[in-house]
């Protein structure tokens, strides 16, 4: 099996193929990183890749396969490589958060979403870029370089899990896990043309992840459709004992693929649509997304989300002050980057974090540092509280109406390294995803195509009601049949080259 | 401007960072903007709302069972400590007394 051949292979095929010995597991570990290493110097989605740890996982799956089992018995995910972001502890390998901080950290333990991957017998290829500690919408905080996005190495792939939707757009990870606390999974499924999945808060174990808004991150998986992403999140979910927010989880969520919208009600929300910013090919595209679920049967309800706009503000008070808090562990003595040199202990925390610490999570910890402060307190963050029970009471409402919400996901397509310098302008491409956070919902980025304009990917996002992603699943995997001939995978560079005549950086 | 140079500097030791005088400056001035982005907090009618500290309604404590189970061994704790001595973590001295790292 070549690279080429393995790229475009989805988790069916891949039990299908390990069924009918088509292929090993090896041997898909094998072609995974023959495509990683043809193809990641350009792209840049992984910090460390761990072969040795992928092909142990292959050869267990081809023992078991050898004594008679079916894939389905050995694992959910039995042969199906995965990546997973640089934010998630898994023994053995390192776990920076693409920061200078963390450069050389290994971790001791594995996050229960890896470990729950890895018992369902997925192939760990490695460790994915980010944003630093998550804070960013298009990886160019990371400290380690940013990853370019596969359909166009002049863009930025989106953030801060940039380095997840990638990796699965460029062929290199079948699925991989990212995570989501204002779009960090939707925006870069987005950009990059792939589905990823931000469930409920609660759903998935956010034990061994590095915390960055403790009530506001939550795990989620990325794949090329609607069934990779819902058989991975099948793998990963539920209750953690470790984690006392993780929640039991009932449904099967690979159980809804074949539901169909008929007779479901799915809102509509007009105010995000005609909201300032938004470019007209992402209206056009969600417009002709809301028209083929109404072909399909769906009945459409307008919904208005009164508070939503004061979301992104709510979120700029209550992330950074989550930061501020979550970010004092590293303090240069158990793990993490010391400077020397020091007089004393306080200055040895003060320089080490002023040179660990890139300079947007510098900007956060510093604003949540205000924020915080004594007299500040009640201006902005118990009212960013209180905001949020407002925006919360805005979906409650809105899914008392309908079964799922149909949106854009960004106000745009990638945009190019650099484009967006101001901090505050960067904030802006979160303004649709940010309120799901802030209430605790689930949303989806679905691909719908490339943009009429800027003949990039672009996605539309579907939310549903708290513990209810299985109706997410449903309307995206009826949407996504609208959609029989869109690309799954970025053209490879071989494909650009020929396209643009070497005219790929 | 909500923030002068002294304020962002206050900030910055009561966060544990170090800044130069010229990140000071630059700190002003996005710090300002950002808090600038967040008025409509300020300007919303909040009588009587109460504030949701998490997003999960309805939720209660989880209680387990005071079970001994064995952690990380001290080896591993230490494994990624900058400096380390004798089994433990090594540190400057707190109050300080110029001397440096002993």
């Amino acid at each position: 099996m070549t690279g080429a051949d393995y790229s475009s292979l989805g988790v069916a095929d891949i039990q299908a193929g390990l069924a009918a010995r088509e292929f090993s597991a090896c041997e898909l570990a094998r072609a995974a990183f023959e495509r990683i290493e043809a193809e990641d110097e350009h792209i840049h989605a992984f910090l460390e890749t761990t072969f040795e740890l992928a092909l142990k996982a292959a050869q267990r799956v081809d023992e078991a396969l050898g004594e008679g089992l079916v894939p389905q018995q050995i694992g959910a995910l039995a042969g199906v490589p995965i990546a997973f972001k640089d934010n998630m502890n898994q023994a053995q390998t390192h776990t920076t958060c693409a920061s200078r901080m963390l450069k050389d950290y290994v971790a001791p333990f594995t996050a229960t979403c890896v470990s729950k991957a890895l018992e369902a017998g997925a192939l760990p290829l490695g460790k994915l870029n980010m944003d630093e500690f998550a804070f960013g919408s298009s990886t160019e905080t990371s400290s380690f370089g940013p990853t370019s996005n596969p359909w166009d190495l002049d863009r930025v792939p989106g953030g801060s899990s940039g380095g997840s939707a990638a990796a699965v757009a460029a062929g290199f990870a079948t699925v991989a896990l990212g995570s989501d606390t204002g779009g960090s999974i939707r925006q870069p499924a987005s950009f990059c043309g792939v589905v990823g999945l931000k469930p409920t808060y609660g759903v998935v174990s956010r034990y061994g992840v590095v915390a960055f808004g403790s009530s506001l991150d939550q795990v989620g998986p990325f794949g090329k459709t609607v069934a990779d992403v819902a058989v991975t999140l099948d793998a990963i979910a539920g209750r953690d004992p470790q984690d006392c927010t993780s929640q039991r989880i009932e449904a099967r969520f690979s159980d809804f693929l074949d539901a169909g919208v008929k007779g479901t009600r799915i809102g509509v929300v007009p105010a995000f649509l005609e909201a300032k910013g938004v470019e007209a090919e992402v209206v056009h595209a969600t417009t002709e997304a809301i028209a083929h679920l109404e072909e399909l049967g769906a009945q459409l309800v307008e919904i208005e989300l009164p508070n939503a706009a004061a979301a992104l503000a709510a979120y700029y008070v209550i992330g950074p002050c989550e930061a501020f808090s979550n970010l004092s562990r590293f303090d240069s003595v158990r793990y993490g980057y010391r400077e020397d040199g020091g007089r004393d202990l306080g200055e040895q925390y003060e320089q080490s974090r002023a040179h660990g610490f890139g300079p947007e999570t510098v900007r956060r910890i510093m604003l949540g540092s205000y924020l915080l402060s004594s007299g500040v307190y009640h201006m902005y963050y118990y009212p960013a509280q209180q905001v949020r029970t407002l925006i919360t009471q805005d979906y409650a409402q809105a899914f008392e109406q309908v079964d799922a919400l149909i949106t854009p996901v960004s106000p745009r397509a990638a945009f190019k390294f650099g484009e967006i310098a101001d901090p505050t302008s960067m904030y802006l491409s979160d303004i649709f995803t940010i309120p799901i956070n802030i209430a605790g919902n689930g949303g989806l980025s679905l691909p719908v195509g490339l943009g009429k304009t800027s003949g990039l990917p672009l996605g539309v996002q579907i939310t549903g009601p708290q513990f209810k992603d299985e109706n997410i699943i449903r309307v995206a995997a009826a949407l996504e049949s609208c959609y029989p001939n869109i690309a799954r995978l970025a053209p490879s560079l071989g494909e650009k080259r020929a396209r643009f005549e070497g005219g790929v950086r | 401007m909500h923030l002068s140079v002294k304020d962002v500097r206050g900030i910055a030791t009561y966060a544990r960072i170090g800044l130069s005088d010229e990140e000071v400056e630059a700190m002003t001035v996005d710090l300002n903007n950002i808090i600038e982005s967040l008025k409509p907090i300020t300007e919303y009618d909040l009588e009587g709302v109460e504030p949701t500290f998490h997003p999960i309604a309805g939720l209660s404590n989880v209680m387990r069972e005071d079970v001994v189970q064995s952690g990380l061994s001290r080896e591993e704790a230490l494994a990624n400590a900058p400096s380390q001595q004798e089994g433990q973590f090594r540190v400057l001295p707190i109050l300080g007394d110029g001397g440096g790292d002993r």
